[in-house]
C-alpha cells in the first residue's frame, strides 16, 4: 500500500481507457515509452491523474503517520546520539510528508482535501503504522527493516513517469540512507549487547514480522488493470517482485545477528532462487487497513488535534487576499 | 472519552476520541511560495520546491527548513506561485532551433583558405 | 591557561546552568515534533530542538573535559535537585502560544549569553559560542518574526501573545537568577554576570515587543521565579526526568 497504485478489482477494465483521445493518448504513451517525464500541465488520461494521486497521497500519509510510532520514544531515547538521530529521523519524516503532500497537489488536489482525507478516513495509508510500537527496540526494526521496504518501493517508483513524483522521491531518498543506517546500527548495538537487550529486540522482530510481510501488499494477479499502470510508468513492479527483493536483501542479515524469525516455512528455494513463506493473513490485512486496527483511532486522532490546535496560528497569519493556485512542479 | 495510549504524549494531550473534526477550508494551510536555492557562492538559484506560508517572509524560514537545513546552501529566493508566469509544454517547438541558423556556429567560420590564397597572391606580385 | 579552584568550580556551575537549560528546553520543544501547527513549522522547530540538544551535549562535553562524568553519564543520570536549569524550560510545552514566547523569551536570552561569551578567556568556551552564534541567531530570527507574526495577526493572535507574555515574563526573569559564586568570574572577566545579562536583554526585548504594539508588565511589580539553579523546582521536572531516563535506566552500562 506504501506508495503503491491502489487498483480496484471492481471496476471494469475499458474504463481505464473511456473517453480519451486517442491520438493524445498515443503521444503521451510514446513519451512515456522513451522515458521522458510527464509534467503537470501536461495532457494526461483521467485515470493516470486519478492513479497517482491516489499513490501519492497515500505515501504522503504514511510519512506522516510513519512519524508517530517512532515519535512516540524521542523523549525517551537513551543517550544523546540516539536523541539527536531519533529526532532528525522523525522530522525528517514530516518533511518527507511536505514533499509528496507538494508532488500530489501538482495534479489538482489541495493539501486541506488531502488532509481532509486522511482524518476522515477516506484516504489509506501504510497499515504497518497501525500497530504500537511498545518498546524502544520497537522504533530500532521499524527504523531498519520498514525504511528498508520503503527504500525499495522508493527506488523502483523514482525511476516512474511523474516528473514531481519522481524529483520528491530523489530527496527522499537521499535521506533515507541515513534512516537506514541509523535503524541498522541501533539494532546491531541492541542484538549484540545485554541479555536485556537482545530479548528485546527479538521480541520486537517477532512481534513486527507479520506486519512487515504485509508491508508489500497482497499479491498483484496479472491484469489489464496492471498491465497499463505498468505501461504508464505509474506501478514499477509487482508487490511480489519488492517483497522478494526485500527478503532476498534483509533476511539474511537478520538471521546473521542470531535472531529469528516467526515463520517456520521461511526459507530460500536454491533452485528457483525465489523465497518461501507462509502465505501473510490478508483478511487480518483488510479488517486492520479498514479501520480496525491497534492504534488506527490514535494515529488519526494526534493528527486532528495537531490540525484543531493549530488553527487559530494559521487564521491569525491568513489574509483575505491570497489565492492558491496549483503548485508548478 | 480520552485517549489512554503507550505514547506519553498522546496522553498528555488529554484527546476525547469521541470529537469530530471539523475539516479544513480551501487557504487553511494558506498559498504556496516556490523556493529556490544557492548552493554555493558563484552557482545559480535553482528550484527545488514549495513551501505552504502566508507571506514571503514565513516562506523564507520555512524554505531554510525544508529545503536548507541539510547540505550547502548560501542564498534562497521565495517567489508566489501565483506570480509565476510560465510556458506551455504544448508550445516547446517553440524552443527548437532549427539547424540551418549555420550563422551562429562558429565552425561554420573558415577562413584559412582565403588567407593562404591572399598570401600566395602576395607572394607571386612581388 | 590557568584557572583557580574558586574559578574552576564558578564556571563548571555556569556550564551545567547553561547545557541543562539547553538539553530541557530542547527536550520539550522536542515534544512538538508531529504535533505542530503546520509541517513547514514543525520542521523548523525539529531542527531548533536539535540544536539545543547538540549544544547541550557540547557544553557537557567541555564539563567532562574539566573532570564532570560523560554527557551521557551527567545528562541521563542526574535527579531534578542535581539539575541546575532554570524553572522556566522544565514547564510543560502548554499550546502554540506558550512555546512559542519561551522560545522568543529565552532564544532572546542565550543569544545575548553566547554573545557575551565569545570573548571570555577561557577558550574552549569561547570556541563554542563562536560555533553556536550561527544556530542562535535564526533562532532568535525565527521567534522574534513569530511574535510579531502573530501581534499583528488577528484579534485572537494578539492576545494570546500578550496574555502569555504577561503570565510568563516572571518564569522568563528565572533564566537570569543569580549565582552566588558569580563573582569571581565577573571580576576575571570570564563571565558578564546575570544582572548585566538581564539587563541586555530588557534593553533588546523591550523596544521590539513595543514596536509589535506588546509590552512587558512592570518589572517591579513582577516576582520572578528562581529556585531552579540551586536544584528547587515545582512539580514538572522531575517527571520529565523519569520519562527521560526511562530506556537508559533499563541498564545504564549497556550501550545503545
Amino acid at each position: 500500500m506504501y506508495g503503491n497504485a491502489y487498483i480496484d478489482p471492481n471496476a471494469k477494465v475499458h474504463s481505464f481507457l473511456e473517453g480519451e483521445d486517442s491520438s493524445r493518448l498515443a503521444t503521451f504513451e510514446a513519451r512515456i515509452a522513451r522515458g521522458e517525464k510527464i509534467e503537470p500541465a501536461d495532457w494526461m488520461p483521467k485515470e493516470y491523474r486519478k492513479q497517482l494521486v491516489r499513490m501519492i497521497e497515500q505515501h504522503a500519509h504514511s510519512e506522516i503517520i510513519g512519524a508517530l510510532p517512532e515519535g512516540t520514544w524521542i523523549t525517551r531515547a537513551p543517550g544523546f546520539r540516539r536523541k539527536l538521530a531519533l529526532i532528525a529521523k522523525v522530522q525528517d519524516e514530516v518533511g518527507h510528508a511536505q514533499l509528496l503532500y507538494s508532488a500530489a497537489e501538482t495534479l489538482g488536489k489541495s493539501r486541506e482535501e488531502q488532509t481532509n482525507d486522511l482524518i476522515n478516513g477516506k484516504s489509506k495509508y501504510s497499515n504497518v503504522f497501525n500497530y504500537p510500537s511498545k518498546t524502544w527496540a520497537d522504533t530500532a526494526v521499524i527504523a531498519w527493516l520498514i525504511d528498508a521496504g520503503a527504500i525499495v518501493n522508493q527506488l523502483a517508483n523514482s525511476k516512474g513517469s511523474y516528473g514531481p513524483y519522481c524529483r520528491a522521491l530523489e530527496r527522499i531518498c537521499a535521506e533515507e540512507s541515513f534512516h537506514l543506517k541509523y535503524g541498522h546500527d541501533n539494532v546491531v548495538f541492541l542484538a549484540t549487547g545485554t541479555p536485556k537487550q537482545r530479548e528485546m529486540v527479538q521480541d520486537a522482530l517477532t512481534r513486527w514480522w507479520p506486519p512487515i510481510m504485509h508491508f508489500f501488499g497482497p499479491s498483484d494477479k496479472s491484469s489489464q488493470h496492471t498491465e497499463i499502470l505498468m505501461r504508464w510508468k505509474v506501478k514499477m513492479a509487482t508487490n511480489d517482485d519488492m517483497r522478494q527483493q526485500f527478503l532476498n536483501m534483509y533476511v539474511p542479515k537478520i538471521w546473521d545477528l542470531g535472531l529469528t524469525l516467526p515463520d517456520p516455512n521461511l526459507k530460500k528455494n536454491m533452485e528457483t532462487g525465489l523465497w518461501e513463506y507462509t502465505e501473510p493473513d490478508w483478511e487480518e490485512f483488510k479488517r486492520v487497513i479498514n479501520g480496525d486496527g491497534p492504534c488506527n483511532k490514535e494515529r488519526l486522532a494526534v493528527r486532528r488535534i495537531a490540525e484543531e490546535n493549530g488553527r487559530w496560528v494559521r487564521e491569525a497569519l491568513a489574509k483575505p487576499n491570497d489565492r492558491y493556485v496549483t503548485p508548478l512542479a | 472519552m480520552i485517549i489512554k495510549s503507550l505514547d506519553p504524549r498522546v496522553d498528555r494531550a488529554q484527546i476525547d476520541e469521541k470529537k469530530e473534526f471539523e475539516g479544513l477550508n480551501d487557504l487553511d494551510h494558506w498559498q504556496t511560495f516556490e523556493v529556490f536555492h544557492q548552493e554555493k557562492r558563484g552557482e545559480q538559484h535553482q528550484h527545488v520546491g514549495i513551501v505552504h506560508a502566508p507571506n514571503a517572509e514565513m516562506a523564507l524560514l520555512f524554505g531554510k527548513e525544508q529545503y536548507a537545513r541539510r547540505g550547502a546552501t548560501v542564498n534562497l529566493w521565495v517567489v508566489k506561485t501565483s506570480d509565476v508566469f510560465c510556458s506551455e509544454y504544448e508550445d516547446s517547438d517553440m524552443f527548437d532551433t532549427t539547424p540551418e541558423k549555420f550563422h551562429r556556429d562558429p565552425g561554420s567560420y573558415k577562413v584559412m583558405d582565403k588567407i593562404n590564397k591572399f598570401k600566395e597572391r602576395i607572394s607571386k606580385e612581388k | 591557561m590557568n584557572i583557580e579552584q574558586k574559578q574552576l568550580d564558578a564556571l563548571k556551575n555556569l556550564l551545567y546552568k547553561m547545557a541543562d537549560d539547553q538539553l530541557i528546553l530542547g527536550h520539550r520543544n522536542s515534544e512538538w515534533t508531529g504535533f505542530g501547527p503546520v509541517l513547514e513549522e514543525d520542521i523548523a522547530f525539529s531542527s531548533m530542538a536539535q540544536d539545543k540538544i547538540g549544544q547541550a551535549y557540547q557544553l557537557y562535553s567541555i564539563l567532562n573535559e574539566l573532570g564532570e562524568s560523560e554527557p551521557d553519564t551527567v545528562a541521563f543520570t542526574r535527579n531534578a535537585q542535581q539539575f541546575h536549569c532554570c524553572e522556566y524550560v522544565t514547564m510543560p510545552i502548554g499550546e502554540y502560544d506558550f512555546s512559542l514566547v519561551r522560545h522568543f523569551f529565552f532564544d532572546n536570552a542565550e543569544l545575548l549569553r553566547i554573545d557575551s561569551l565569545i570573548n571570555t578567556t577561557f577558550d574552549p568556551l569561547s570556541l563554542l559560542a563562536r560555533k553556536f552564534k550561527g544556530e542562535l541567531k535564526y533562532h532568535v530570527l525565527h521567534a522574534n518574526t513569530w511574535i510579531k507574526q502573530l501581534a499583528n495577526g488577528n484579534a485572537e493572535s494578539k492576545k494570546r501573545i500578550q496574555d502569555t507574555i504577561n503570565a510568563s515574563f516572571g518564569l522568563a526573569l528565572g533564566i537570569f537568577e543569580p549565582s552566588d559564586d558569580e563573582n569571581s568570574l565577573i571580576d576575571t572577566g570570564f563571565f558578564i554576570g546575570e544582572k548585566a545579562l538581564q539587563s541586555k536583554w530588557l534593553a533588546i526585548i523591550t523596544p521590539f515587543l513595543n514596536s509589535c504594539d506588546l509590552s512587558l508588565p512592570n518589572i517591579d511589580d513582577t516576582k520572578p521565579v528562581y529556585g531552579g539553579r540551586k536544584g528547587n523546582f515545582s512539580q514538572y521536572l522531575q517527571p520529565m526526568l523519569t520519562e527521560m531516563t526511562e530506556v537508559y535506566a533499563i541498564d545504564p552500562s549497556a550501550e545503545w
